[in-house]
């Protein structure tokens, strides 16, 4: 899949600018805060997963009252026209061919993007609330049809937590709370083994992927992932009725501490993947990356975790997402560079963004665009 | 929102603004509508707010909208009494008996369990529903099954669980209307969780 034209219309620093794009590798240069980074962020919104960088309220170019994205997308055979609006206070709307489509399923179920930016080095060494997110939205780009789990699960967990907070604390909660709870603790647990279940799934079709692509680019080593919760152990199968079941019963033992504290105290909401890692010459022991490993080799980490999505999106969907990396290389030592340039080459679209040109120079480009105060020069490699 | 009107105008667009679905631009066109509109027009509009609001008041025993005791269902003898069929709101009421398929009783719970907007049983009609069950009206025969139709969305189905726990121990039947598949749609559109429910709750085909 690729985006072969993109307009940007009052989004971020772009006021009108049409970029025209190769079904390759697309270098983006330009010097630091020029719009490169914004480009790659209008090429994920079509997506359909808003923004990797935080709000989308923050799409919209200062003093304009929308920002709009317009793209001619091809996937497969077939080539969509793809508008975008997004409004402050009234979220995203969406054409394809000009006829409006109700949310963002539509989107999701025609392209799929991998973002790796410099600050995805947070999927490692950041909270467990990203590593979630990361495997949330992993879940939805392999189903698009599955994000209604993730939301009955936000409406039960928010519902839950509400009669919680709304339990008399101390002398035990009042009747009416306690014969309600009973309801909310079911469909807690149903759409709380559902979730989870459901990432279990992904984590365990990424982790191949991922290590993989660590071991290549760390040139050795060894990269697992195991999904942490406290309320399994080994013996919880990753079926949907065994989850129910560990779920149910972790959650008698805390109840009484959650009316104590007004909270939901364990489930989905609370869980983690464990990237544990082994470099090159140390196999014999694994250790926690978010605590043991070097920057460097957080970076690795996540960009082998990001390496991975792509290459397990190509094999579900039967093609190649594309490949946003943002400001990639000048972050990575010489080798990793080398090996990361040949690693792009003929994975379908790429867009890499770069500061310095020469960083890149290697990885065969087959457009370059130049970017200078939200205005876009596309040239031939070799040009200037 | 800012004071944007003199007194009047403003007072009207906000009272309209209150209103469930209307925004405070909806507010805004609906108001300027009014004004433009004929004084008998506003009147009449005026009037069939006042009279509705002074004829009409909930059965007794349902709970639906009636303009006397009983609203026309629980009034009427054609009904099967031992039936009752559980909804959140009046307007489904409408929307089961335009089916033609129902010929049993209601009872409007008037909303669904939400911790977060703090509706909890004690706001909804449950303590008259139990009270239905338990000493039927004089002369009319037990209640035998509670039909729980409620949405079926996560706070519908949380209230639908709710009153099963309650009801099946006075040996009445509690059911839950199916949830599934849309007839005449299409299954490669739909999606998981709808699937899902549809095979849950999936019946024998007698050949």
């Amino acid at each position: 899949m690729r985006v072969d034209r993109l307009v940007l219309e009052d989004f971020r620093n772009y006021e009108r600018e049409e970029i025209d794009l190769s079904g390759g590798l697309n270098l983006v240069v330009g010097r630091n805060a020029q719009g490169k980074t914004n480009l790659l962020e209008a090429v994920y919104c079509i997506g359909g997963f808003g923004s990797p960088r935080g709000p989308d309220a923050t799409l919209v170019r200062e003093g304009a009252e929308r920002a709009l994205v317009h793209a001619d997308v091809t996937r497969g055979e077939r080539t969509v026209h793809v508008d975008l609006e997004y409004r402050p206070g009234r979220g995203m709307r969406a054409l394809l061919n000009g006829t409006a489509v109700p949310g963002v399923r539509a989107l999701r179920e025609l392209t799929a993007a991998v973002f790796f930016g410099p600050d995805e080095l947070s999927l490692i060494k950041g909270s467990p609330d990203g590593r979630r997110r990361f495997l949330d939205e992993l879940v939805v780009k392999l189903r698009p049809a599955r994000d209604t789990i993730k939301r009955e699960w936000d409406r039960v967990l928010k519902q839950r937590n509400a009669l919680l907070r709304s339990a008399p604390r101390g002398g035990g909660p009042g009747r009416s709370a306690r014969e309600t709870l009973v309801v909310w603790d079911e469909a807690f647990c149903k759409t709380g083994a559902e979730l989870a279940a459901a990432r279990l799934e992904v984590l365990a079709a990424l982790t191949p992927y991922a290590a993989k692509r660590y071991e290549e680019v760390a040139g050795g080593g060894r990269l697992e992932l195991s999904y942490q919760a406290s309320w399994m152990d080994g013996s919880t199968g990753a079926d949907v009725e065994s989850l129910r079941e560990a779920l149910a019963a972790a959650l008698d033992e805390v109840r009484t501490r959650e009316l104590e504290r007004g909270v939901s105290l364990i489930g989905p909401q609370r869980d983690d993947v464990a990237v544990n890692l082994s470099s090159a010459g140390y196999q014999q022991s694994l250790l926690d990356a978010r605590a043991y490993a070097s920057q460097g080799d957080q970076r690795t980490c996540a960009l082998a975790l990001k390496l991975g999505e792509h290459d397990l999106l190509t094999d579900a969907l039967g093609d190649h997402p594309i490949l946003l990396l943002d400001d990639v290389f000048s972050e990575l030592d010489p080798a990793r560079r080398a090996w990361l340039a040949d690693a792009i080459r003929g994975i379908g679209q790429s867009l890499v963004s770069s500061a310095e040109p020469g960083a890149i120079e290697s990885a065969g480009a087959a457009r370059i665009i130049r970017i200078e105060a939200g205005r876009a020069a596309a040239g031939e490699p070799g040009d200037g | 929102m800012a004071m944007l009107y003199a007194g009047p105008i403003q007072d009207l667009i906000d009272e309209l603004a209150r209103m469930p679905g209307i925004g405070p631009k909806s507010a805004q066109r609906v108001a300027f509508y009014l004004l433009q509109a004929s004084t008998e027009d506003a009147k009449r509009l005026a009037h069939a707010i006042v009279e509705a609001k002074d004829k009409v008041r909930f059965c007794e025993r349902c709970f639906n909208v009636s303009d006397q005791d009983l609203c026309e269902y629980c009034r009427s003898t054609r009904r099967d009494p031992t039936i009752i069929c559980v909804v959140q709101d009046p307007p489904d009421i409408v929307a089961i008996e335009r089916t033609r398929e129902y010929q049993g009783l209601y009872h409007v719970l008037q909303g669904a369990l939400s911790p977060i907007e703090g509706i909890g049983p004690e706001d909804l009609r449950v303590a008259e529903l139990l009270k239905r069950l338990r000493t039927p009206e004089d002369g009319s025969p037990a209640v035998a099954e509670v039909i729980v139709a409620t949405n079926p969305n996560i706070d519908g189905d949380a209230t639908a669980m709710y009153l099963a726990r309650l009801i099946s121990p006075l040996g009445v039947l509690v059911t839950r209307l199916a949830s599934g598949m849309p007839v005449g749609g299409d299954l490669e559109y739909a999606d998981e969780v709808t699937l899902g429910r549809a095979i849950e709750g999936r019946r024998r085909l007698e050949g």
